[in-house]
């Protein structure tokens, strides 16, 4: 009994989501409108139409070549999101609990931050050469702060009041993180995430492209270089799709699910 | 003697909130502390409980397990009504069944319907967080309860009968009770015992027992109790506003 009502909301909530891809497709189809627009204006050498980029997507889509480059980056970004995320996150997460460690590693991260992600690939370079490493380890170096911060600030802004509560009722540290610190914190971690898993599709192909490490980057230098224009759209398009698929399809709805509490008590129709 | 705290003394930066504070709490006997706001009363319960350390003096403990009742609800926001009621069963090391089971019926007791358990604490009213809470405390089957000014939040007629629970379950359950609060008349319906608490010199004003067992005093003996008592110099503080806001 209590499954099938489980179950029943699980797919309520499933529906839902699924249904408010309407949304973000509209505001897909407005990029696509303005990008038709200024194809329409400067022609099709400067700015190819959205449908022969996408023509141009399915024709690179069919290569074999492709399938293996855009495997690899996506495993460099993959790789970078993963490391830059868990260190960031836990580091974070235990500097929150220390004051002194606060303090020691906030001028610290302003500095990691301060350095350009370009200076970080020609660093990586001289360090690793043409390879993979060099685009892992530059995401990893140019986000990692973001998720250290956020860790930090969850943890210094958990709700010391329920902190208390819980500790009258003699909850251990790993209960106390679990109940009180973890549910708060998840509110300060998926907005750096996903701009993590956002900067690591765009790092890594940047890092490709001056590392010429192959990937999607690599195949990017080569189109410019041919003056392929609808090719270097289609690239781009193919990475922006990444991008989405890993934000929509990977990161939020599990966001979502984690945070159904706080949709909880607001009126119907204002939910969404 | 389920708790005693002998000759106890707390500062905050400095400055001495109490000295030399005596306090103990018999099996099943409810006592109110009272003291005008300020006075360190929750500091007082939050060192009876555990929370904090005194400075100076000794806790001694004659008993198991305590719970505590704060004056905000303090609910997880991210935790349904049954798991929020059964969170110090979690606490505690009980299976999942086992504390749905007792946060059902903890719930119950507490006038939850069944269909709340569900809810979050977003969706219940203030009435029924502050019940949710109570029902938390008493599910883990407490030697004592510490109440921290509980019902202050509470609208007259909701607070009589969140009152009238509280006397209900310490007579059935014989916990030992350390209630917080500033409104006499509260302390009156309550408790066996009222201490009077002055923030000035720490000390104690005031012990008095109260005649009769909590719940089998009308309204009229609370009343002409409370007045009698507003008249006593020891009693003087708790109403005398103007005094002890320019302390």
């Amino acid at each position: 009994m209590r499954l099938a009502a489980h179950s029943l909301a699980f797919a309520a909530w499933v529906g839902r989501y699924l249904w408010s891809a309407w949304v973000g497709a509209a505001g897909l189809f407005c990029v696509a409108a303005a990008w038709q627009a200024g194809h329409e204006l400067y022609g099709s050498f400067v700015l190819p139409s959205p449908l022969e980029t996408l023509h141009e997507v399915a024709v690179i889509g069919s290569q074999s070549g492709f399938a293996r480059a855009a495997g690899e980056t996506a495993l460099r970004a993959l790789a970078g999101f993963t490391l830059a995320v868990a260190i960031g996150t836990a580091t974070g997460t235990i500097a929150g609990y220390s004051f002194a460690t606060m303090r020691l590693m906030a001028p610290i991260v302003t500095v990691i931050l301060g350095v350009p992600p370009i200076t970080w690939i020609v660093l990586a370079l001289i360090w690793f050469g043409s390879t993979g490493g060099s685009a892992v380890l530059t995401v990893v170096l140019a986000s990692l702060p973001i998720s250290f911060v956020a860790g930090l600030q969850g943890v210094a802004t958990r709700d010391r009041a329920l902190d208390t509560m819980a500790r009258s009722f003699g909850a251990g540290g790993w209960l106390r993180f679990r109940t009180v610190t973890a549910p708060h914190l998840v509110s300060y971690l998926f907005p750096a995430w996903t701009t993590t898993a956002g900067s690591a599709w765009k790092v890594t192909v940047m890092a490709e492209l001056l590392s010429n490490s192959g990937g999607i980057g690599g195949e990017l230098a080569a189109a410019r270089s041919l003056f392929d224009i609808p090719r270097v759209m289609a690239l781009i398009v193919v990475v922006v799709a990444f991008a989405l698929f890993s934000e929509y399809a990977l990161l939020q709805p599990i966001r979502d699910r984690l945070e159904q509490w706080r949709n909880a008590g607001q009126p119907w129709g204002v939910k969404r | 003697m389920k708790l005693a705290l002998r000759k106890v003394g707390h500062s905050f930066l400095g400055r001495t909130l109490f000295e030399n504070l005596d306090l103990s709490l018999d099996a099943g006997e409810v006592v109110a502390l009272l003291g005008p706001s300020g006075c360190g009363k929750t500091t007082v319960l939050q060192i009876a409980a555990g929370l904090l350390d005194p400075m100076r003096g000794r806790v001694r403990r004659g008993y198991v397990r305590h719970a505590v009742v704060f004056q905000e609800p303090r609910l997880m926001p991210w935790m349904t009504t049954r798991d929020n009621i059964a969170y110090g069963l979690r606490a505690a090391g009980q299976g999942i069944l086992a504390r749905t089971a007792a946060a059902e019926r903890r719930a119950r007791e507490v006038g939850l319907e069944f269909a709340d358990l569900d809810k979050y604490p977003a969706e219940l009213s203030g009435g029924m967080r502050q019940r949710a809470a109570v029902a938390r405390a008493l599910a883990i089957d407490p030697d004592v309860i510490f109440f921290d000014e509980p019902f202050t939040a509470i609208d007259v007629g909701l607070k009589r009968s969140l009152q009238d629970l509280v006397i209900a379950a310490a007579a059935r359950e014989h916990f030992s009770a350390l209630f917080v609060t500033h409104d006499l008349s509260e302390a009156v319906r309550i408790a066996h015992r009222l201490v009077i608490f002055s923030g000035r010199d720490g000390r104690a004003l005031a012990d008095r027992a109260i005649a009769g067992q909590p719940g089998e005093r009308d309204d009229r003996f609370i009343l002409d109790l409370v007045e009698a008592w507003a008249r006593d110099p020891a009693f003087s503080d708790l109403f005398d506003g103007a005094r002890s806001d320019s302390r």
